[in-house]
């Protein structure tokens, strides 16, 4: 999914305002620990062993989710409600892998087409109703019904027939699954798909309650109707603000689940939800500034949490105008030019990691360093300079080019003018940093109109082929209009390959491709930002973020 | 006099018509449409969805439809929080934002009128002095300064209040979000009413009654105060209607269920709908508000006519 979108826009525009206001207060403590005055203790909270008398836990949403129907939202803070509303066949791991959820088992068949799912006998409803095979269908039906109006439909494609109903050309009965029996699912697919599981972890995979759509229309998610299969059931749903979630008795693990209640709280503005941390209203944050880390890590020493989250940061170039089209000297020159580390530690505060391929290392995929990661920084200097210069540009007639990005707030600019200041200082180029609104920016993106842009993914999956289809000729995604044959059919056998290994290595020699045309600047790959305090155990920091309430515990704890 | 309620709210039609109008043009001229989204959509599911909300249709069709469900109190379902109404968005989050909003004006004036009285009352001394410099500093404070600080205080190191959320019923939610927004208001109105019981103080009618040996409490309060009074009501109107409506930051940095935020990320993401249906309620307020001020402003001054 595209991050720095509409949903960072509050925090980017009124809310910055507040935000700002804070962050001179808090700043004012950070210049201090910074040079005289020795950093301030951690505020004193003793852990113990056992479970606290009340297990519940408020974390916050740096959004207000879109929807709570699985179907209808791809957005992060609808994402992270329903993970604990619903279950789909795999759920996640405490580490973030997908495990059996409703289905307690499933196999494949030899040549990968064909998935047979063996839902748990105990799995229920919250309202006491089995969950059936037929549910499922029903749901995936849902899903690709152009009626429903799903935004991300297209991701069923690798299920037989799911492109072609989500175009209108075939009727929802046709997708290529069905109920074999009330406990069985058969799944039908295109092509062999490997991340199979990963993608039933989704939420738009998630099985829904027919009985309730069909009495109550679009209220049918109101807390008052909503029937969920997952850990938690909806207790309140106050819009905009507070949703609060209760165990589901129901549920087939129910006897783990430890917590009698989990909060979500929406806010918008990060420093908000560091000041409600610090308060000890709310015990885990979903995200912070990276400019307010130095400050926090004096204050708060092991509460602040960062690990690799699986996406990447990038610019990307537009091949359908000049002046990058047909020029790849120059995109090399602007590639090699960014002094990565640099900008991570000065502009980011250590918070990410520097990037140079496509995708943070993912378990069986070799990394696609391109050849410059090596090369000594003046040595990658010098070649941007000789590049730039054949590509024909020279202090006299330096290029000139803006940087595309949408108003996400001062961190964000000063950040893109450090990599202008480095083509001006490197080669010469005159960049400059043209904000916009992001409808303005992301519209004017896909009708590919912006030569230089910003362009960045969290990852819906930990497959490189959720990274690599940005690039593939014919995708919605595809911004920059690259196209090359080569690299689409290296996906597409990939995408018929049943051995993992092996379409590994045709997933590898793809972005191979990518770093040889020079088609995109990487800058640094993600981390996880959160803020949680020590006695909310029951969760390990992950690739997918993602951090379901079934497993967490709060301990014993004096302070907070 | 109800002849006079029922013109105004009549006139009132044709002005919310106009605001509709203009700011459903305005929507629609903005680049981006509601489901331009971050996933860019297959362009056949993105018409799909257009279609179930009629976003395909021509403009004036649009416009057309919108009128005739607004005559039915149907504000429309909202684009950016798909499976909701703009109806139950409204409802939902405008209780919050009245009993702020009315709670913040009532402090105001609770404070703000003795205040300025006290301070006109005892010109140039230091209850004059120190009360309008305070002012001053409050006017000066912008809300985005006063709210942050007003958490780090109250709620981060002294542990007295909770830093957010929202409550139905608890006066400890509300007192920090009151606060905030009030502050500025409560200097407001000491200077207004400190300026005109200035003027008033200075009358033929008060020199009088102070010759009389009237006590300076029955003077205060029984000859000063109403006409001093007049200027306030003529700021409340539209300011009342403000502080209901102008506290988007306030809500973000409490974490109120208002309804100030969506008007804001309704704008950003193209939520037409939305956006329409709270400039509607928006306009409606201010009209209703500035009603209210002239029906007390002709309460408080006998000379003013309102047929």
């Amino acid at each position: 999914m595209r991050l720095a979108g509409a949903s960072g826009l509050l925090t980017g525009f009124i809310a910055t305002l507040a935000t700002l206001a804070t962050l001179a207060t808090l700043a004012a403590c950070s210049q201090r620990t910074g040079t005289a005055v020795p950093p301030q203790p951690a505020p004193s909270i003793t852990v113990g062993t056992a479970p606290a008398p009340v297990q519940s836990v408020a974390r916050t949403l740096d959004d207000a989710p879109r929807s709570l129907d699985p179907q209808l939202t791809t957005d992060i803070p609808s994402q992270r409600v329903l993970d604990d509303l619903f279950e789909g066949l795999a759920t996640l791991s405490i580490d973030g892998q997908a495990v059996p959820g409703a289905a307690a088992s499933w196999q494949q068949s030899a040549d990968g087409l064909t998935w047979v799912f063996h839902l748990r006998p105990a799995a229920r409803w919250s309202n006491g109703a089995p969950l059936t095979a037929e549910d499922f269908v029903y749901s995936w039906r849902r899903e690709v019904d152009p009626k429903t109006g799903a935004g991300y439909a297209q991701a069923l494609s690798p299920i037989l027939n799911a492109l072609d109903i989500a175009l209108g050309h075939k009727s929802p009965e046709s997708l290529g699954v069905e109920a074999t029996d009330a406990h069985t699912l058969t799944v039908h697919l295109n092509a062999p798909t490997p991340y199979l599981l990963e993608l039933l972890v989704q939420n738009y995979l998630y099985p829904v309650y027919r009985p309730a759509i069909e009495r109550y229309g679009d209220d049918w998610v109101r807390p008052e109707h909503l029937v969920s299969n997952g850990a938690f059931t909806l207790q309140e749903d106050l819009i905009g603000a507070r949703i609060t979630l209760r165990p589901n008795p129901y549920y087939w693990d129910a006897a783990h689940v430890q917590l009698k209640s989990v909060v979500y709280f929406n806010m918008p503005d990060r420093a908000q939800a560091v000041l409600r941390f610090l308060a000890g209203d709310v015990q885990f944050t979903d995200s912070f500034a990276a400019s307010q880390r130095p400050w926090l890590k004096s204050v708060l020493g092991e509460q602040v949490v960062n690990a690799p989250w699986l996406g990447i940061y990038m610019l990307a170039f537009n091949f359908k105008m000049p002046p990058f089209r047909d020029n790849p000297a120059l995109r090399r020159a602007l590639i090699l030019a960014v002094d990565r580390a640099a900008l991570t530690r000065y502009l980011k505060y250590d918070m990410y990691v520097p990037a140079d391929t496509l995708m943070p290392p993912l378990t069986g995929y070799r990394p696609q360093h391109p050849a410059w990661a090596t090369l000594a920084r003046s040595d990658r200097e010098a070649l941007a300079r000789r590049l730039y210069a054949e590509a024909g540009y020279s202090p006299k007639h330096p290029l000139r080019v803006d940087i595309s990005t949408s108003v996400q707030g001062a961190d964000e600019r000063h950040y893109f003018e450090a990599v202008a200041a480095m083509w001006h200082s490197v080669l010469g180029a005159e960049v400059s940093v043209d904000e916009s609104e992001y409808k303005v920016m992301s519209q004017n993106r896909e009708l590919h109109r912006l030569p230089l842009f910003l362009d960045s993914w969290i990852g819906d999956f930990a497959d490189p082929v959720n990274f690599l289809q940005l690039f593939y000729g014919d995708s919605s995604l595809n911004y920059g209009g690259y196209r090359n044959a080569g690299y689409d059919a290296l996906l597409d056998r990939a995408a018929q390959e049943p051995d993992n290994t092996a379409r590994y290595r045709l997933l590898e020699q793809a972005e191979a491709l990518l770093n040889e045309d020079g088609v995109y600047i990487p800058l640094y790959y993600y981390s996880t930002r959160h803020l949680v305090k020590p006695y909310i155990q029951g969760w390990h920091s992950n690739l997918m973020d993602r951090n379901l309430s079934r497993y967490m515990y709060v301990l014993e704890h004096q302070g907070n | 006099m109800l002849r006079y309620i029922f013109r105004r709210v009549l006139e009132s039609i044709p002005t919310l018509l106009l605001i509709v109008t203009i700011a459903f043009a305005l929507l629609h001229l903005a680049p981006g449409g509601p489901f331009s989204a971050d996933k860019a959509m297959l362009p056949e599911i993105q018409h799909g969805i257009e279609a179930r909300y009629h976003l395909d249709e021509p403009l004036w069709r649009q416009y057309l439809r919108y009128l005739g469900d607004l005559a039915h109190g149907d504000l429309g379902p909202s684009f950016q929080y798909r499976n909701t109404s703009v109806n139950q968005i409204i409802a939902n989050g405008f209780p919050v934002d009245l009993t702020v909003g009315l709670c913040a004006i009532a402090l105001a004036l609770l404070i703000g009128i003795p205040v300025g009285l006290n301070a006109a009352w005892h010109h140039h001394s230091w209850w004059d002095r120190v009360p309008m410099a305070l002012a001053a500093a409050g006017i000066s404070l912008p809300v985005f300064v006063i709210a942050p600080v007003l958490v780090l205080v109250f709620a981060v190191h002294l542990h007295w209040l909770p830093a957010g959320d929202w409550v139905r019923g608890s006066l400890s939610h509300l007192l920090l979000p009151v606060l905030a927004l009030a502050l500025p208001y409560i200097a407001y109105v000491a200077r207004i009413v400190r300026g005109s019981a200035l003027e008033v103080l200075g009358t033929a009618y008060i020199r009088t009654a102070r010759a009389k040996g009237l006590p300076a409490h029955r003077i205060l309060l029984h000859h000063a105060l109403r006409p001093s009074l007049a200027a306030v009501v003529s700021f409340l109107g539209p300011t009342t209607a403000g502080v209901i409506t102008i506290s988007i930051v306030v809500e973000t940095v409490f974490g109120l269920p208002g309804i100030g935020r969506f008007f804001v990320t309704g704008a950003l993401n193209r939520d037409y709908t939305l956006v329409l249906g709270i400039t509607i309620l928006y306009g409606a307020l201010i009209i209703l508000f500035n009603l209210l001020a002239d029906l007390c402003y002709a309460w408080i001054d006998p000379r003013v006519r309102l047929d």
